[in-house]
């Protein structure tokens, strides 16, 4: 190493006259481009210069301040179509949208007859069930009910995330099974209550001289009710007597969600369900949805699946398949069994729209919509110039404490403390892929036979015989002498896993990245983490919490140890039986294991040491069920009565000069780190009156919790350039339309061109990952399905002579689907021809 | 003779006037105590639906754990079987942190010997806007907000009906007075109605007041500038509240000083001669005091509560949002809390009452039994 130097010295006391003249030249043309270059380039960080979050319950009140300019954003989704259209009319206003809200129908299985009564439960019969999609038209939900706001929706798996993209055909293929067909659906309806021992008399059911009375759990706080009252309107049509029970959630789940089914309470439930993030891989839905392994409440147990789809769902959840492949033909299987089951029938997905000032630019997640997107405080900003207070409105802020062990999950203070953390990856908005923030690269190894993918360049995939458990990887911790306890004295014999990766942070992670009080990112950080980790689910520490013993013991099942690689630049590898579908995603959580963010908020070691040493004296707890069964009050690191046993535990922590941890963090975390600490922090205090210290774009500059207003400025040491993420501005939601002949001869070849744009621009054919085509006769059966191909700026779907020749004389439909690399959402374009005989 | 007679009258009368004092006074004190414990318990069973909340519980804690394995992707990754462990824990340590371990009786019991002695204790949901969980600094933080805003509108209201009332039974009969009396009717709508086409008026279109909340954003450092701000948004909602309520309560008080007026004691004064100011002061409003003081003492503890339509469209921080939330989320504590405050506040209320009355009304005397 020296040798080296040495001679890099040696050749750069050689080049030194040209390198002088270099240098003058290099500040010339600084001096004259920087004018021109426009300081937009060089600004780090936020966007803008300040985010002031504001409180505003209700959705029409945040609209008006929106016209008048009273706040910018409304970090809130609204489904009133009233005031879409209100937003869309303003051309001061705009929105984005976003799917996360998924309404259906859960069906009560028990029966035919509720024991111990003479009470028919039609729902019972699978066959009922699967009636429902053809006896309800989702298209009347999402049109004339919700009036727009919502897509019909038929499968238990979202339109809009990738599994759904990934079997377009076959979604499409059940869609145009399942549409809807009243007349088909009360013939059979009609059959099976007849088999069951029903009468039809006067027009009503009859079973046991008795009418058939149809309980229906009918929750208000939404669009629910109508739709309710829709489908009770289609039973009552079909001969049946509904008994309407409307209510909120409160009232209604003692009924369906705790109440033994069998008691025959209730028949019918209007279900709902809530995303805030794209999940990319669904394929559990079906055990949890429709099988009694999803869960272990009464109605769960009264699922019966039949054994083939028990099966199939079974496989599903447990990752039993070794390709992709493999997994999509389970996955159809899945699909058409669950319609046949259709213990409950999914009915729509909801959309909601985020409106905005039209001057305004910010990120939104597909799914969480603003709120739910990490890139919200990465891009918010007023087109065309920097700097400048966005004044945001939230619907309810600061309801509960704030710490990152156990603080706040309320979406909406979730949203603001995110703003003040940073990511070593962060998650793409539209396709729930991971991307790199703070990690320059990831290796991932996997077992061979897993079928596991790789998308993006940042992460390399392996596939191995076996991934083996280094001795000196770290695997738990011993809380009375506080230290770490390798894999070798824990398990001897050796211990393998199912997969590896290890994760290269950015080289000078450690020189660029700052908390908000100015002190420097540390190992200590990482560190504290794990030990935390461990120490708060283990009986014998200090601050053992109860409430962290289940997540752990999940954790500990699948964890198989950590190791430091390289301490600077920090290189660190994780051993896990737990993996994804994504190398990405699998990088990802191996680097979130090494990042001190906790589950609620940023964690420097110095703030959380603080906590730690409060609860630790009994005084405080961090987690809401501690502190209630301790009877003490909850932390919070940023207004209340907790402030002030904070500031005591950090006197003392300065005057001791305290190293949490000390026989295990000694060793990363210097004296001279912890005075530096203490000083920051007690200066922090003073000058911020709070302890959430961050390290994301903004810093919490003042909270006020009884006018519910929090403050928020832009961090200008964060290491980023503003114009990192704005690439994500708007989803690339492709557009399809599909042209041909109007007339195909049978047995004749037919050629349709397919055109993709985004914007009235020709979308880029290498973000297209694929575009298919379904071909369905004039019954709606499917005759043919296979791949278009790319022919300069559109696509071709050509019909073979074989394909046509299945075909009879009459009107055919041709479906396009169009799946993005770039956005999750598949697109769809229809062509009608008609077929003339040979 | 005489005077030894009276002197020994008098010293007879003070200890049994004494005497019928505290025993009319401990009476009312132990009937209003037994009056508030009754009130306090059916609120316990009220608020707890007899026991029915402790269902409702049991199903959100079940509700909630069941949407947080449905989102959690490492949960939903788990065996069935490790799931279902884990999900049984989680809705255990649920329900032992909302007390459901413990059958609902007991838990009665300790509620209202709690509440008794004012042992407000720790909310089972909500925390205070700074994240307190004791039910104490929930009620507290939210009090001053709610008092500044419905006492400042109160008095405003109780001051300027009174001199309208006084001024209107003076001109019985006038253009004024026909105005008030059509305009009673529009206190048939409740204060929040007039707040939302305040707030369309003044906020919406003339840009002149705040739409809602209490400070201007982000809030004045400076504390003359933050009164000052405070009393801007107080405005429109202070506003609502008058406008709402003053015609009626005009109305309904000059009608009041009017039949009083007609009084024969009235018209024997104004007989002699008597100022108008005098009859006024002595013969109408001295009789009518015991009434005005009972409506603006029931007038101000009612205000204790906030009102929650009315905050919630102004956006105010007040008690009544708090406590609407409380309901919602079935935190009997904060329920309790609120509630044996107001009970309290109510039966002294009615107790000082009771006193101040002997002493603003010369009518009012105890009887030898300890009764009025």
């Amino acid at each position: 190493m020296g040798e080296r130097r040495d001679a890099w010295r040696h050749v750069s006391a050689q080049r030194r006259p040209a390198g002088r003249v270099r240098l003058l030249l290099l500040v010339v043309a600084i001096t004259l481009v920087l004018p021109s270059a426009g300081l937009a380039q060089a600004r780090v960080g936020a966007w803008v210069d300040a985010v002031i979050a504001v409180q505003e319950p209700t959705d029409a009140a945040a609209i008006s301040r929106l016209e008048a300019n009273d706040f910018q954003a409304w970090f809130s989704a609204t489904s009133n179509p009233d005031l879409r259209d209100r937003v869309a009319r303003n051309p001061a206003l705009t929105s984005v949208a976003s799917f996360g809200l998924q309404s259906e129908l859960t069906f009560n299985p028990v029966g035919p007859v509720f024991p111990g009564t003479n009470r028919l439960n039609p729902f019972a019969s699978p066959k009922i069930r699967e009636a429902m999609n053809w006896l309800i038209d989702r298209r009347f939900i999402a049109q004339e009910i919700m009036r727009g706001m919502a897509t019909p929706r038929y499968l238990p798996i979202d339109n809009a995330f990738p599994d759904f993209a990934r079997l377009a055909d076959v979604a499409r293929k059940l869609e145009i099974q399942y549409a809807p067909n009243p007349d088909r659906a009360k013939a059979i309806i009609s059959e099976e209550m007849g088999g069951l021992g029903a009468t039809l008399v006067g027009g009503k059911w009859q079973f046991r001289g008795q009418p058939v009375t149809l309980t229906f759990l009918i929750r208000t706080e939404d669009e629910r009710k109508q739709i309710g009252e829709y489908i009770a309107g289609l039973l009552e049509s079909l001969g049946f007597t509904v008994e309407r029970r409307l209510g909120s959630s409160a009232e209604l789940s003692p009924l369906w969600s705790r109440g033994d089914p069998a008691r025959g309470q209730w028949h019918l439930y209007t279900g709902g369900w809530l995303i805030t993030a794209i999940v990319r891989d669904e394929a559990g839905n079906f055990d949890f949805f429709f099988t009694p392994r999803g869960l272990s409440g009464p109605l769960w147990q009264a699922y019966k699946p039949s054994p083939e789809f028990n099966r199939v769902s079974d496989r599903l959840a447990r990752s039993d398949y070794s390709t992709l492949a493999e997994r999509n033909r389970l996955f159809s299987q899945a699909l058409e069994l669950a319609m046949r089951d259709s213990a409950r029938i999914w009915l729509v997905d909801r959309t909601s729209i985020w409106p905005r000032r039209a001057e305004v630019k910010v990120v939104a997640d597909l799914a969480g919509g603003i709120s739910g997107s990490l890139l919200w405080p990465y891009t918010i900003r007023y087109e065309g110039r920097t700097g400048g207070t966005v004044r945001i409105g939230v619907p309810n802020m600061l309801p509960e404490p704030w710490n990152p062990i156990g603080g706040s999950n309320f979406i909406f203070d979730t949203t603001l403390y995110r703003a003040t953390q940073d990511y070593p990856t962060i998650v793409d908005p539209y396709t729930g892929l991971d991307l790199p923030q703070r990690v320059e690269r990831a290796e991932v190894f996997v077992k061979q036979g897993l079928p596991v993918t790789k998308t993006l360049d940042w992460v390399s995939l392996q596939f191995v015989a076996e991934v083996r458990v280094p001795d000196d990887a770290i695997i738990s911790w011993d809380p009375k002498a506080q230290r770490f306890i390798t894999v070798k004295e824990k398990h001897p014999q050796g211990l393998t896993a199912r997969a590896k990766a290890v994760v290269h942070f950015e080289r000078d992670l450690f020189q660029k990245v700052q908390w908000h009080d100015g002190s420097r990112l540390s190992l200590g950080d990482v560190m504290l983490g794990w030990i935390l980790t461990f120490d708060r689910a283990m009986e014998g520490s200090a601050i053992f919490d109860e409430s962290a013993v289940p997540s752990f013991e999940s954790f500990q099942q699948t964890f198989r140890g950590f190791r430091i690689l390289s301490e600077n630049p920090l290189v660190a590898e994780l051993y896990s039986d737990a993996f994804t579908l994504d190398a990405e995603a699998i990088g990802a959580g191996a680097a979130g294991a090494f990042w001190p963010t906790y589950g609620f908020g940023p964690g420097p070691w110095h703030t959380v040491a603080l906590g730690i040493r409060a609860e630790a004296a009994g005084e405080v707890a961090f987690t809401e069920d501690k502190a209630a069964k301790k009877k003490v009050e909850r932390l919070n690191y940023i207004a209340g009565p907790t402030l002030a046993v904070l500031d005591r535990h950090l006197a003392a922590a300065r005057a001791e000069n305290f190293i949490p941890y000390a026989s295990a963090l000694s060793r990363y975390i210097t004296p001279e780190e912890a005075r530096t600490r203490w000083t920051f922090l007690t200066h922090w205090r003073e000058g911020r009156g709070h302890f959430w210290v961050g390290m994301g774009p903004f810093l919490l500059q003042r909270v006020s919790p009884v006018e519910k207003v929090a403050e928020l400025h832009r961090f200008s040491r964060f290491p980023d350039p503003s114009t990192k993420w704005v690439r994500f501005d708007e989803p690339m939601l492709a557009a399809v339309a599909a042209s041909g002949p109007s007339t195909v001869r049978i047995g004749e070849e037919a050629a349709f061109e397919v055109r993709i744009t985004f914007k009235g621009r020709p979308y880029p054919p290498r973000e297209i990952d694929e575009v298919k085509f379904l071909l369905f006769d004039a019954k709606s059966a499917l005759i043919a399905s296979g791949q278009a191909r790319q022919a300069g700026e559109t696509w071709r779907v050509v019909l073979a002579p074989q394909a046509t020749l299945r075909l009879v004389t009459g009107s055919n439909r041709l479906e396009v689907i169009v799946v993005s690399r770039l956005v999750s959402v598949p697109s769809f374009a229809t062509v009608s021809f008609t077929t003339l005989p040979r | 003779m005489s005077d030894t007679l009276q002197m020994v009258s008098r010293r007879h009368r003070l200890p049994d006037t004494l005497v019928r004092v505290v025993s009319y006074s401990a009476t009312r004190l132990v009937a209003l105590f037994f009056t508030a414990v009754v009130g306090i318990f059916v609120t316990i069973l009220v608020a707890n639906m007899g026991g029915y909340v402790d269902e409702i519980k049991r199903a959100e804690i079940r509700e909630t754990v069941t949407l947080q394995v449905f989102t959690d992707p490492k949960i939903m990754r788990l065996p069935a079987e490790a799931r279902e462990r884990r999900m049984r824990e989680m809705i255990r340590i649920g329900e032992e942190r909302l007390g459901l371990d413990r059958p609902f009786l007991s838990r009665s019991l300790f509620y209202l010997r709690d509440a008794l002695v004012l042992r407000l204790g720790f909310a089972e949901r909500m925390n205070s806007d700074s994240g307190s969980r004791l039910v104490r600094n929930i009620i507290l933080e939210r009090l001053p907000p709610t008092l500044l805003l419905f006492v400042s509108a109160d008095l405003l209201l109780f001051f300027a009906s009174m001199f309208m009332a006084l001024s209107l039974a003076r001109q019985y009969g006038s253009v004024l007075d026909r105005i008030v009396i059509a305009l009673a009717p529009t206190s048939a709508a409740p204060a929040w109605f007039f707040g939302i086409f305040l707030i369309l008026i003044f906020a919406a279109v003339l840009r002149w007041l705040p739409f809602g909340g209490m400070v201007d954003v982000p809030p004045p450092d400076r504390s003359v500038a933050y009164a000052a701000s405070v009393l801007k948004h107080m405005v429109l909602p202070v506003g609502a509240i008058v406008f709402s309520t003053i015609f009626l309560a005009v109305y309904s008080w000059r009608t009041f000083f009017l039949i009083f007026s007609s009084e024969d004691y009235v018209e024997v004064a104004r007989a002699k001669g008597l100022p108008t100011r005098v009859i006024e002061r002595r013969y109408i409003l001295r009789p009518t005091l015991p009434t005005i003081i009972t409506g603006f003492a029931l007038g101000l503890i009612g205000i204790w509560t906030g009102a929650v339509v009315l905050e919630t469209v102004f956006n105010w921080p007040g008690l009544g949002q708090a406590l609407f939330r409380a309901v919602g989320l079935y935190d009997i504590p904060v329920i309790l809390g609120a509630t044996i405050i107001y009970a309290y506040l109510l039966a002294i209320t009615v107790f000082i009452l009771d006193i101040l009355y002997a002493l603003v009304d010369p009518r009012v005397k105890l009887s030898r039994e300890g009764r009025p």
